[in-house]
Formats: C-alpha cells, sequence, structure tokens
C-alpha cells in the first residue's frame, strides 16, 4: 500500500510538475498596476526633482530681490542720496551733517596722504571750506554765535584779494 | 570594456532600488518579470474562485511595494513576492467563502478515457479543499518546503506534510473517478 502511494504520489507530482508555470498577461495590466502605484504615492521622483528645482529657484529668486533690496537701500542711505533729498527728518539731517563732516574730514586727511609736500592750492582749498562751513553754520545760528566768532576771527587771515571771491561751497 | 548593463538585463537588486528612486520604468520591468508566475500560482491557489487573481495580483503588488522598503534580499524576489500573494489569498478566501463551485465548470474537459489531461489535473487542483490545496501547489509545483508552508500557513511542518498526503490521495481520487466515469 505504503508502496503504490508513494508510486501514486510520485505519479501525481509529475504530473504537476508538468503544469504551465505562468501565466500571460493582460494588454494593459501593467498600465493598471502602474497607475494605482502611482494613487498610492509611488513614482515621485520626477516629482520630489521638479519640487528641488521649484525651491532652487525660489532661493535664488529670494536672494535676487535681497540684492536688489539691499543695493537700493544702500543706496538710498548713502551721502549723495540724502544730499538731493528734500524732505528729510531733523533726525536725517543731523545724521548728514555728522556724515559729510565726517566725510570731508577723510577726504581731507586723504588728500594730504597723497601729497609728500605742502600745496598752496590745498590749503587755500581747506581753509576756504572751513571758513565756508562757519558762514552756514553762523548764518543758520547752530551754535549760539560760536561759528560768527570764529568767521571773525578767521577774516583777516584770508588775503583781501581772495576775500572777494565766491566762497568754496563745500558741499 | 564591458558595455553597460540594459535595464532588461539588470537583476532584481537594482531594478528595486531604480523603483524605490521613483524609476517606473525599473517597476515595469520588475512586475512583466514576475507577475505571469505570480499570476499563475494565485490562479491556481483561489481554486474555484480564480476570477478574483486579477485584482489579488494588484493586491499583492501594492502590499510588496508598500513593504518593499524591509526587503532584505535574505530570499529571492520572486519567493518574498509569492509569500505575500499567498497571504492575500489566504485572507481573501477566508473573507469570500461560499462561492467555490461557481467557475469549475469553466475549467471542466469532456469525460474520456484517456489519461487524465492537464485541464483535468487543473480542475481537481481547483476541487481540492483550500488548504489541501494551497499545500499542494506550494510545495509540488511552488517548491516550498514544509517549514516555508507551515509558516505561511500558521500550522506545524508535519501538518503540513499530512496535508499534502491527503491533497495528492484526494488527486489520485479525483483523476481516477474521470476516468473510470468516462469509460
Amino acid at each position: 500500500m505504503h508502496h503504490d502511494d508513494t508510486e501514486h504520489d510520485s505519479e501525481i507530482r509529475g504530473m504537476l510538475a508538468e503544469l504551465p508555470r505562468t501565466a500571460p498577461l493582460d494588454a494593459d495590466e501593467t498600465d493598471r498596476m502602474v497607475a494605482r502605484l502611482r494613487d498610492d504615492g509611488f513614482f515621485r521622483a520626477r516629482g520630489r526633482a521638479s519640487r528641488w528645482a521649484i525651491q532652487a529657484a525660489a532661493a535664488a529668486a529670494i536672494f535676487t530681490v535681497g540684492a536688489f533690496a539691499g543695493s537700493r537701500y544702500a543706496r538710498r542711505n548713502s551721502l549723495e542720496e540724502m544730499l538731493s533729498r528734500q524732505h528729510l527728518t531733523v533726525a536725517d539731517r543731523v545724521l548728514l551733517l555728522q556724515r559729510a563732516g565726517s566725510a570731508y574730514v577723510r577726504a581731507a586727511q586723504s588728500y594730504a596722504d597723497a601729497t609728500a609736500h605742502v600745496d598752496s592750492s590745498a590749503v587755500e582749498v581747506a581753509s576756504r571750506v572751513l571758513l565756508g562751513a562757519a558762514h552756514a553754520v553762523a548764518r543758520s545760528g547752530l551754535d549760539a554765535g560760536l561759528s560768527a566768532r570764529l568767521t571773525t576771527a578767521m577774516q583777516p587771515a584770508v588775503a583781501p584779494e581772495t576775500a572777494s571771491r565766491k566762497p568754496v561751497i563745500w558741499f | 570594456m564591458t558595455p553597460p548593463l540594459l535595464p532588461f538585463e539588470l537583476p532584481d537588486g537594482a531594478l528595486i532600488r531604480r523603483f524605490l528612486d521613483g524609476d517606473e520604468r525599473a517597476f515595469r520591468m520588475l512586475y512583466e518579470r514576475h507577475t505571469p508566475r505570480l499570476k499563475m500560482t494565485l490562479e491556481r491557489l483561489l481554486g474555484a474562485r480564480r476570477q478574483d487573481v486579477d485584482d489579488l495580483v494588484q493586491d499583492t503588488w501594492l502590499a510588496g511595494c508598500r513593504g518593499l522598503h524591509g526587503y532584505r534580499g535574505d530570499a529571492k524576489f520572486s519567493t518574498w513576492l509569492t509569500s505575500i500573494g499567498v497571504r492575500a489569498t489566504l485572507n481573501h478566501l477566508t473573507r469570500g467563502g461560499g462561492r467555490e463551485t461557481e467557475v469549475l465548470d469553466e475549467l471542466a474537459a469532456p469525460p474520456s478515457s484517456s489519461p487524465p489531461s492537464m485541464i483535468d489535473l487543473e480542475r481537481a487542483l481547483a476541487a481540492l479543499p483550500t488548504q489541501q490545496r494551497i499545500v499542494v501547489v506550494l510545495h509540488d509545483i511552488e517548491g516550498f518546503t514544509h517549514e516555508e508552508i507551515g509558516e505561511q500557513l500558521g500550522v506545524a511542518e508535519g501538518t503540513s506534510k499530512a496535508t499534502l498526503s491527503r491533497a495528492r490521495h484526494t488527486l489520485r481520487l479525483a483523476l481516477n473517478e474521470g476516468v473510470s466515469n468516462a469509460s
């Protein structure tokens, strides 16, 4: 009996071994599976790449806008830009005065550093600029008469023939 | 210099990596490489409910793809995928029930006195009780071991062996009956 069973088993196994192992795919079977996976959130690599591209573009745009805004802000607060503006607050005007004075001193220092010998025209320009500035301060009455006294004190130092010249406007 | 491998020559592991990176073409190759066999296996496991095979194949692939990050390559991809398919089939058969004989006639062959044909065998397989059918398909056709079948079905190895023995006996009776009925 056992022998018969084994024989029959091997016969059955032989028949089973001959059965086909594969079934054909339907024409659109792969497409349907891909669509189902796509619905489930697969195949997003391209989406991820485009997301990266969008993020990079956004970063570039933000950088450009920032750079533009920064340069505009810097230009707006430049000495030349402030001088050209008519409507400044009192604080802005004080700041402008400080910055212009500092710029003048730096320019004078730079000029002095650049010349190895005493330049008479530089001396004249410097003294006239100082005088012009003192006149402006005196006219505006910003310093309670100090600059008026200074201009009076400096007046004899100016040669009579040059005194009639137009003052150098330092700004 | 060896030319680069064409995509269809790529091994499963490489296709899986590409697929996980979002390469649709790699998935299509993987699908078309493994689905014909998976489909036939699941069709046999389903028995009389083999009309559900397309849905089940899709469910199997979907579950496989979702769990693909966890696939370590310890087993062959086809074996791993088939295991998922077996579990899906068991769930499917457990949920459904009651329609086992609906499509058996589709498999029927005209009785003849000649030795049993493959169609007779397929029909006899489809008519087996679910557990016997699964064991005989996995062991005698797909080459699973009793240990693997036991894990799949949640039964002991010995139970798988005994079920296989009963399944072969039932098949033999069914085939003999078909021949004797015809003669």
